[in-house]
């Protein structure tokens, strides 16, 4: 059973910007966690394409199948949503329909001085960034 | 399903002949077989790249729609300084009421940041998504030998974004109704138990930020900040 597939890009890693006069450590914040129901699946950069591909498609199939999934991408991952869910109703010959919608997300990053004695101040910058919701589901006959 | 192989790339399910022959031809066949083909034939040069008109999917346009065409290296402040001086209404020509963006491939990130930003700068849009594949025939042209030629025809993915004014059929497929929402909020067409539980205010996430900012913190705070998510 693959792990639950979070935002990606967002985990915090250590990368020096120095455009300020005080060097900053730039730490990418998480986005806000997300209540996820059981047919909501979020796409990442890090896992297998193929996996998340037959997760979505496990999902969908099988007796206790969902009749509808709901697949979000964040920035990059969102060319990446976007093939899973065409790639699942091309599978389907016709039988899914996609809806899709788009949204802003804000992110947050947070800039630590350098130094412990530099008089810089840990800063935060928000920035926006895209995000699709794409509904895969049969639609009733 | 037979006859899937998948790469770990994303399938732009292109398919490239190998041998290099006088004007040869490849074609996709039904199936969305992807390849792990590079992108760029070595010592070749792309001479043309024709796309297939696809019918505009999404139905009940006006008479003028402004088609904005988003490529990969386009610049979102000349795309949008565009749009939004034809929306609004240049000094030669009438206002346009709908504009349409629309990517492939990797432009698509682009195309959807470009509708966001319209949206924010123009209340009281209604929206329209649309997804599907395109089919692209590139020309390649060999850089020694100019009568070396292929044809790589590939199927991207595109994004049709439909921007109005004017009201749309809520019950479209991909439609959102140009309520004020601000981070990660859905709207469903059908389903609507669900839609309160996923309405999201962006207001705690502003506290966050100047709380933060206010306080001087260490670097554990941060970490143990971070990792709670």
């Amino acid at each position: 059973m693959l792990a639950h597939c979070t935002d990606d890009r967002k985990t915090p890693e250590c990368s020096t910007k120095s455009m300020d006069p005080v060097e900053y450590t730039l730490r990418k914040r998480l986005p806000r966690k997300l209540p996820k129901r059981r047919n909501d699946v979020y796409i990442n950069m890090k896992t297998d394409f193929k996996a998340q591909l037959a997760r979505c498609q496990k999902l969908l199939d099988g007796g206790a199948g969902h009749k509808e999934i709901c697949i979000h991408g964040l920035g990059l991952a969102i060319n990446r949503a976007i093939n899973i869910a065409l790639q699942l109703q091309a599978f389907s010959q016709g039988a899914l329909q996609l809806a899709a919608n788009t949204s802003t997300v804000e992110l947050v990053d947070d800039l630590e001085p350098e130094d412990p004695d530099e008089a810089g101040e840990p800063l935060t910058r928000t920035r926006n960034n895209s995000a699709i919701h794409i509904k895969v589901f049969y639609p009733n006959a | 399903m037979s006859g899937m192989s998948f790469s770990s790339r994303e399938p732009s399910t292109c398919s490239t002949s190998v041998p290099k022959t006088h004007h040869s031809v490849t074609t996709m066949d039904g199936s969305l077989n992807t390849c792990s083909a590079k992108p760029a034939p070595a010592g070749f040069r792309r001479v043309s790249s024709t796309g297939e008109p696809s019918s505009c999917p999404v139905p009940g346009l006006g008479p003028g729609v402004l088609e904005m065409r988003v490529k990969e290296g386009s610049k979102i402040r000349n795309l949008l300084g565009f749009a939004m001086s034809r929306l609004q209404g240049g000094g030669h020509v009438s206002p346009v009421s709908q504009v349409m963006f629309t990517g492939t491939g990797r432009a698509i990130t682009k195309t959807i940041t470009c509708a966001e930003i319209m949206k924010r700068h123009i209340r009281g849009l209604h929206q329209v998504s649309k997804l599907q594949y395109r089919t692209v025939r590139e020309v390649w042209q060999s850089r020694e030998d100019e009568s070396i030629q292929m044809t790589v025809v590939k199927k991207v993915p595109a994004i049709y974004i439909f921007l109005s004014k004017e009201p749309l059929d809520p019950l479209e497929l991909g439609y959102q109704s140009p309520a004020e929402m601000s981070s990660s909020s859905e709207e469903n067409t059908s389903g609507a138990a669900t839609e309160s539980s996923r309405k999201r205010h962006c207001s705690p996430c502003s506290y966050e930020t100047v709380q933060l900012s206010k306080i001087k913190r260490s670097t554990q705070e941060h970490t143990a900040t971070a990792y709670n998510y």
